[in-house]
């Protein structure tokens, strides 16, 4: 009964919060006021405040949680609805996704090499940019630590949501195409919610290259850390 | 009637889920049953065995609501306590950066292939227009 009425008072909590953050994000739109980052922030100082372990969040978390599963499925809609434009550009798809797998996995564990960190972060990091449940086999196959890992995803996650319109103006990235791939090519799932303020050209090439990052990074990873060994 | 339609859709989207887990199992696939379960519906829906009326409502909400969604996973931050002191720090600092450098080359390398491919299609027309 109080494990229930927990998990309704956190459910309640986080929706509510959730939509005050839409809300004040729609009306000032600033990029670092992406409702995931402050939801997110808000939730932790709250259980910091009141003494409360991620566990007791999760109490009521793992039912919004759940759902993710399916929502990570669901992504196959806009992406089937989108498939001739895809199909007509495979090659920039591809060749995008490659290099993103590529640069995402080296260019971080080279940054982290030269700034001399233990051989067990420098390897946790190395699977950032894919989604969580593949970036945690990746990094405990390579011998990675796996808590560290979730926590570079996450911010992986949220700073390419959050600087990304940023990144595409300095860098001139203009094309739907290039947006959605730079998306879900460095943040995954949470730049694939970001995707989704641009159009469904961004949402599915973002669901694309996540996709694929995850398929073909779970291999690379382990080549990637061969050689930084 | 609208509600319970959606439910039924999510519902579906929740199955998809399942089995792809199921085959995760089954046959040790590295991959988690969400994107399985995502490659299982899009082939479902490009061979037109799952009509789209099965899942498009429910598709849409879940997607309009994925931050929210993310949202648990993303406070699990609050645990890696050791991670925002010392050398901890400044590695989050190259997450950052790491992650601009990744979104700024693949944003130039599709670009810049798309106006190839592009070109080439612009190219091709002209010469067919030119021989006829």
């Amino acid at each position: 009964m109080q494990q229930f009425l927990i998990s309704i008072i956190i459910i309640g909590l986080t929706v509510a919060l959730y939509l005050v953050m839409r809300r004040l994000y729609s009306k000032y739109s600033y990029s670092f006021l992406l409702p995931l980052l402050t939801t997110t922030i808000t939730i932790i100082v709250l259980l910091s405040m009141f003494h409360l372990s991620y566990e007791t969040y999760m109490i009521g978390g793992q039912w919004i949680n759940g759902l993710l599963s399916p929502a990570v499925v669901a992504l196959a809609y806009p992406l089937y609805k989108q498939r001739k434009t895809l199909l007509k550009q495979l090659v920039p798809i591809l060749g995008g996704i490659l290099v993103g797998i590529f640069v995402g996995m080296v260019s971080g564990v080279v940054l982290a090499k030269s700034l001399g960190v233990s051989k067990g972060l420098l390897l946790s990091v190395i699977p950032k940019s894919i989604t969580t449940p593949v970036a945690i086999q990746v990094t405990s196959e390579i011998g990675g630590i796996p808590s560290m890992t979730i926590v570079f995803v996450m911010i992986a996650g949220l700073s390419g949501a959050v600087l990304g319109p940023l990144v595409f103006k300095w860098s001139r990235i203009t094309s739907p195409l290039g947006r959605g791939l730079a998306f879900g090519s460095a943040s995954h799932a949470i730049g694939t919610s970001k995707a989704k303020e641009f159009g469904e050209i961004e949402v599915s090439t973002s669901s694309v290259s996540m996709t694929l990052s995850a398929i073909l990074g779970s291999s690379f990873g382990t080549v990637v850390a061969w050689f930084f060994q | 009637m609208n509600v319970i339609r959606i439910i039924g859709q999510i519902g579906m989207l929740f199955a998809f889920s399942y089995i792809g887990s199921f085959l995760k199992e089954l046959f040790h696939i590295p991959l988690p049953g969400s994107i399985i379960g995502l490659l299982l519906l899009l082939l479902g829906l490009s061979l037109k065995i799952v009509p789209t009326d099965w899942i498009q409502g429910g598709a849409n909400v879940l997607i309009t609501f994925l931050p929210l969604l993310l949202v648990p996973a993303t406070v699990s931050v609050m645990k890696a306590t050791t991670l925002f002191s010392g050398k901890g720090f400044i590695l989050s600092g190259v997450i950052i950066v790491s992650t601009i450098f990744t979104m700024i080359s693949v944003g130039w390398t599709s670009q810049l292939l798309e106006r190839q491919v592009q070109k080439r299609k612009v190219e091709s027309e002209c010469n067919n227009s030119l021989s006829q």
